[in-house]
């Protein structure tokens, strides 16, 4: 089973209620967003003038490159398929790809908030949110979980729900009779590009070419570097900033210190 | 760097983390200093109560709700699954209800100004006094001047029993509602006087074969079963089309675009209506047995062939015959829509009644697509301040003989005028609430003189607004969440399924908070102590709301106990037209001096080195009340200038430029906003989102974003025949901010 979602760009109208009923549900910061609604155009296109909506989210890729740079240390976890019952164990870190389901999740818990899974997406689908900041983490990551917990209660994801035009299609892209394959067979793609290829679940259809060429242009056109010398650096800040606290200063106060003299090294 | 830690950095840094603290982990360690806080937020349907009756009024569409509760606390908003209007889904703005309810910035104590109006100083005093305050500072006015000494200013669902109360018991005829005034107005009249029928937007574009919007820029605009109305036409093939002098969100999904020359929409709409008289295109039989007028009619518009039209309006001849023909071939099935905020040169009642006639022309009333008026629910008791006897010739616009059409109330301009000068009389006295006048009416330097003037001026409100700041007394109004004040009824949106009707009353979700008070019982405590005790309508919102229920044998309990909506069977709204008469050429308007045939009267152009400032919708914001929201503020912070490519070139501008703009009047904007340059709109004219740039520090969100349009717009149109104002008649000049 692969979870995908499709947008039908031909629907939608660009209202951004996906964004604030995602905000809503999980309790998303203000400055930061789960999922996201851009503005295309007006532009000359091939096909005349076009104006259409970029609705993203994470896109709980195929090869998903957040997935093999972080640092966190691996733990041993015990997946299991939701309809079969089948169990798979592995060796994850604060985030993985699901087995059974494809989504791509992250463990807050063990989050240590280096960024590096945020800056090897090529889509900016993952944001870090510093406030959550503890003895063990610089913060915490944070995206788009294709709303795993309401799925398991038979709720549809929130984006999906309130989505007025219908214009957000979620289901399994492996199931070749599902509504989301339907899509793919008339010709709903993922916004790749030369440079980025790495199989992303979010697909868009547009029956406008000008439309499709617009959505291609908001595509990623490369791949970020992530540099591991940032998460290796967290992992060291960490011990220092716990080890600054066993020193005697309040808890807080030596966050801050620690947090001071990163935003120095910056 | 240790020295970098002061007290201050210290306390902004706890407060910033505070800030993007998820809420759950707010409560989690309000309850406990020792439980290890849930570092995901648990999800809206885990450990929640579901809520039901809410009525959102983020806009006035008023989708139904249901809210998550968990502790007291709101913490989601959904549609509520038994309603036949906006079913499960709700659009941005109704979703952010829940940043509305705990915006920290909303008015939650009344409150005293003791410094000056436009800078006040806000003193927070008990309700007994600021009641006692507005009851005598009232009734001093009314003693002295008569009713008519007052004015109301109100807008929605919160105005409603106030305005009411002061309109039919007090008295004053001075009432404006820019609903009516700088909105809708003149579509209503100018239907009226036409068709009869006052058409809101109601037409059946569903089940459409054309689609027809003039400047209607849905998607941008969103009332969410009217979108859905028109996706579902879309989506069953209609043809759209879009008359609009920038690619809008409506253009984008359009089969034609017409990018007409802004205020020449009446040309065009009367070269088709020619054009399809001339070929024997239009419904004859229709027109035959409804039609009025329809000689005089034709040969009034003769003169407008498709190349007098296409010159005016600068867009091909051949298009307008497009637009024509696919109109004629699809009749009757065509929406052809009326519009919404519809006051735009102050000749605005003639295109209404154009766009009216060519419906009529075109036979698409009552019919599959065309104009449909839904059938409501019938049998709800009126409950309302009962209508006292008024001294005679205080009708503003009696006294000036004017506006012979306009819609209930008073000309704003007429009562801004009165005001100012104290003639016809004097006006002292002014009530505004749930409306930011200083933002929605043109000419903000006549509006705050008005204001000025006044003896005594009282805000009722749930948020801060630059209105606000020019109150004497200021009170915390109820949001829609905390309580129940109207009975929204309504059919199902696509006319073409099983007809059901909905009753759906208002019921709070969450109780007040702080010492805001309903503005049912403001009304209530204000009318007693003004002595008018004896003719309140209904002691409480509960009993306004289950006396009107109790004529359809409802009540609250019992819709509370079906889930917040009670649907019933509904009626085919189909095929009901048999007192129909299309006024082609109208008689009333010819005895009132007002040209009989629609007709096209030409608004300036821009002079030598500025464009037309028009404004629209974002579908982030409606109100002043979704301004400051944190939330929408996040997605829409400003509001960027679209700039044709062209124009932008010649004037050294880019996309992301900072840009101060300033009118044909000498008058610049307070504030910057950035360029969006872009081929999809003219080179005569600039777009901006409107409602941005309010100057209230107390709207700490919004304060100084983007620029105020309204600001711009002090070239003031009065629409002669339904005394409107025409807010498209101004001019700006770009320049680059460093």
């Amino acid at each position: 089973m692969q979870y995908g979602m499709v947008i039908d760009v031909d629907r939608c109208v660009g209202c951004h209620a996906c964004v604030i009923a995602c905000k809503a549900e999980w309790e998303v910061p203000t400055q930061f967003d789960r999922n996201w609604v851009h503005r295309l155009g007006p532009s000359i296109t091939s096909d005349g003038m076009a104006a259409t909506y970029y609705p993203g989210l994470c896109n709980h890729c195929a090869e998903p490159p957040c997935v093999p740079v972080c640092p966190a240390d691996p733990v041993s976890v015990t997946f299991k398929d939701a309809k079969t019952g089948k169990t798979v164990t592995m060796e994850v870190g604060a985030t993985w790809k699901d087995p059974f389901n494809g989504t791509v999740q992250v463990d807050t818990e063990r989050c240590i908030g280096c960024g590096a899974c945020r800056d090897a997406c090529p889509y900016n689908a993952r944001f870090v949110n510093e406030a959550l900041a503890d003895d063990h983490s610089l913060g915490k990551v944070d995206k788009c979980t294709y709303c795993m917990p309401r799925v398991a209660e038979g709720l549809e994801p929130a984006c999906v729900q309130t989505c007025l035009a219908r214009a957000r299609i979620f289901g399994d892209l492996d199931d070749p009779n599902s509504e989301v394959s339907q899509y793919v067979k008339k010709g709903a793609v993922g916004l790749t590009s030369q440079a980025v290829q790495i199989g992303p679940h979010g697909l868009y259809f547009a029956s406008k070419k000008g439309d499709r060429e617009l959505l291609m242009q908001a595509a990623p056109q490369e791949m970020p570097k992530v540099s591991m010398r940032r998460s290796m650096l967290t992992k060291m800040s960490i011990v220092a900033k716990n080890q600054v606290k066993e020193i005697g200063l309040l808890g807080l106060a030596g966050g801050l210190l620690v947090k001071s003299l990163q935003d120095d090294e910056k | 760097m240790a020295s970098n830690l002061t007290r201050r950095n210290f306390l902004k840094a706890a407060s910033l983390a505070a800030a993007s603290v998820p809420l759950s982990k707010v409560a989690a360690r309000a309850q406990s200093g020792v439980v290890k806080a849930p570092l995901v937020a648990p999800g809206s349907f885990k450990d929640t109560q579901t809520a039901v009756g809410g009525l959102c009024e983020m806009c006035f569409w008023r989708c139904q709700l249901v809210g998550k509760v968990r502790d007291g606390r709101l913490v989601k908003l959904e549609g509520n699954p038994k309603s036949v209007d906006n079913g499960v889904s709700l659009c941005a703005r109704g979703n952010a209800g829940v940043a509305m309810l705990y915006d920290p910035d909303r008015l939650k104590y009344p409150l005293k100004n003791v410094g000056k109006r436009g800078a006040p100083k806000w003193q927070r005093i008990s309700w007994e006094e600021a009641l006692d305050t507005c009851a005598s500072k009232l009734k001093t006015i009314v003693d002295r001047d008569g009713a008519k000494g007052l004015c109301f200013f109100g807008h929605g669902s919160h105005a409603k029993y106030l305005m009411d109360f002061l309109e039919r018991t007090v008295g004053t005829p001075n009432v404006s509602e820019a609903s009516f005034f700088q909105c809708r107005g003149v579509r209503d009249t100018a239907y009226l006087t036409t068709l009869e029928i006052a058409p809101d937007e109601n037409v059946d574009m569903a089940n459409a074969k054309v689609i027809f919007l003039t400047g209607m820029h849905i998607g941008e605009n969103i009332h969410l079963s009217h979108v859905k109305n028109y996706l579902r036409g879309l989506e069953r093939g209609a043809k759209l089309v879009v008359v609009d002098p920038r690619y809008s969100a409506s253009a984008a999904k359009s089969h034609i675009w017409v990018p007409i020359r802004p205020g020449t929409d009446t040309a065009m709409l009367l070269a088709i209506m020619n054009y399809l008289i001339e070929n024997e295109k239009y419904n004859v039989d229709f027109v035959d047995e409804y039609g009025e007028g329809f000689e005089e009619f034709a040969e009034g518009i003769k003169e407008w062939t498709l190349e007098k039209a296409a010159a005016e309006c600068d867009v091909p001849a051949a298009q307008i015959k497009e637009v024509a023909d696919l109109l004629a071939a699809n009749m009757p099935h065509v929406a052809i829509h009326p519009g919404r905020h519809t006051t735009w040169y102050g000749t605005d009642f003639q295109r209404s009644r154009a766009l009216a006639c060519l419906t009529g022309l075109l036979g698409a009333i009552g019919c599959k697509g065309g104009l449909v008026i839904p059938k409501k629910p019938k049998g709800l008791a009126k409950v309302n301040w009962p209508h006292l006897e008024h001294e005679e010739d205080i009708v503003l616009r009696e006294l000036a003989e004017k506006h012979y059409f306009a819609p209930p109330g008073a000309p704003t301009e007429l009562l801004r005028d009165a005001a100012i000068t104290g003639e016809p009389y004097p006006i002292k006295g002014c009530v505004i609430c749930g409306q930011n006048i200083i933002q929605c009416m043109p000419n903000q330097e006549k509006t705050i003189k008005m204001l000025e003037q006044m003896e005594f001026v009282l805000c009722v409100d749930i948020m801060p607004t630059d209105s606000t700041m020019y109150a004497d007394i200021l009170l915390p109004d109820c949001s829609y969440l905390e309580k129940g004040d109207i009975v929204k009824t309504g059919q199902q949106w696509d006319l073409s399924e099983e007809p059901q009707q909905y009753i759906a009353p208002r019921m709070a979700l969450v109780a007040p908070g702080f010492e805001r008070k309903d503005s049912i019982w403001i009304t209530n405590e204000i009318a007693k102590r003004m002595g008018y005790g004896d003719k309140i309508p209904a002691q409480s919102q509960e009993e306004l709301a289950d006396k009107a229920l109790a004529g359809v044998n409802l009540s609250l309990a019992k819709i509370k106990a079906e889930g917040g909506i009670h649907v019933q069977p509904g009626e085919d709204p189909y095929n009901n037209i048999e007192d129909l008469t299309v006024y082609f050429y109208s008689e009333d308007m010819e005895d009132e001096d007002y040209p009989p045939v629609p007709t096209y009267t030409p608004v300036e152009r821009p002079p030598e080195g500025f464009v037309r400032l028009v404004y629209g919708r974002t579908p982030l914001h409606t109100f002043n009340r979704t301004a400051n929201n944190p939330w929408l503020v996040n997605e829409a912070p400003i509001n960027p200038l679209w700039v044709n490519d062209k124009l932008a070139a010649r004037l050294g501008l880019k996309e992301g430029d900072t840009i101060k703009l300033v009118n044909q009047d000498g008058v610049t904007s307070r504030t910057t906003t950035t360029v969006k340059v872009t081929p999809g709109i003219r080179e005569d004219v600039v777009y901006m989102y409107h409602g941005y740039g309010t100057r209230n520090p107390e709207m700490t969100n919004a304060v100084d974003r983007g620029i105020d349009d309204t600001s711009l717009i002090t070239r003031i149109a009065v629409d002669p025949e339904s005394g409107a104002h025409g807010m498209r008649n101004n001019f700006v000049k770009i320049m680059k901010a460093s």
